[in-house]
């Protein structure tokens, strides 16, 4: 059994390669993902892009983002894929739906706790256009001193 | 928004030069940051692909700015060191500069 995970991957191509064979990668890529069930959720194209340091003896490369949905199987049969071919000369899968989660929960936790005070000083519980003193958006929570004035 | 702050609200923050920061003044000029610019700005999720996210935090030298200097709360910072690795695979940020 193998539960549907979220993961992403970004490899990156060498520079000769050109336009069809970043294609040609992509819909390999795409052929594993459907032998494993998996889906593909979103697919970047970020062009080709100098390197921070020289791999191999590449300065730039062509970077491709993509992000699945599927097994940990799955990822294991691309990431061995990838690494025997010639053309990608970097690849990292990372595996991101956790870490999404804790992200997204630490952004409801918040809202909710604005809301709540919010409503507790008697007004609505979203922040409303025009509202409060000068730039940002960000002086409904943790303004301690507000209190004391 | 900390500048209105230092004015009214807390005292000790008064005889500060400028309403940036509560801590006592560093070596030099240099004054520290006290918020984490994360918490501030609400990111709760660094992501690895955002070199402008991460660019603030590595030195000309490529290193991995410390806590201490950059203020950044130890939740982050942990996140932010992860994020900067992975980058740093990926040949989006330098491992070192010379």
């Amino acid at each position: 059994m193998s539960t549907a995970r979220q993961y992403e991957l970004v490899y990156i191509v060498t520079p000769e390669a050109s336009e069809q064979e970043v294609a040609d990668l992509h819909t390999q890529i795409e052929q594993i993902i459907q032998r494993y069930n998996g889906t593909l959720d979103k697919t970047e194209n970020w062009g080709r892009k100098r390197m921070a340091y020289d791999i191999g003896r590449h300065r730039e490369g062509t970077y491709v983002v993509e992000t699945i949905t599927g097994s940990g199987e799955l990822m294991k049969e691309i990431g061995r894929r990838l690494r025997v071919m010639d053309a990608v000369i970097r690849q990292l899968i990372v595996r991101v739906d956790e870490e999404l989660q804790v992200a997204q929960r630490t952004t409801d936790a918040r809202k909710a706790f604005v809301a709540r005070r919010r409503t507790a000083r008697g007004l609505p519980p979203e922040r409303q256009p025009g509202e409060g003193r000068g730039d940002g958006d960000n002086q409904d929570d943790m303004d301690l001193s507000e209190g004391q004035r | 928004m900390r500048e209105e702050r230092s004015g009214g609200g807390r005292g000790r923050d008064k005889d500060k030069k400028d309403g940036k920061g509560g801590d006592a003044p560093r070596r030099g000029f240099f004054r520290r940051r006290r918020v984490c610019k994360f918490c501030a700005e609400k990111i709760d999720y660094i992501n690895y692909q955002d070199v402008r996210l991460l660019a603030p935090f590595l030195p000309e030298r490529g290193k991995i700015q410390p806590r201490r200097i950059s203020g950044t709360c130890a939740l982050h910072q942990r996140k932010l060191q992860v994020a900067i690795k992975r980058a740093r695979q990926l040949a989006l940020i330098p491992y070192v500069t010379e």
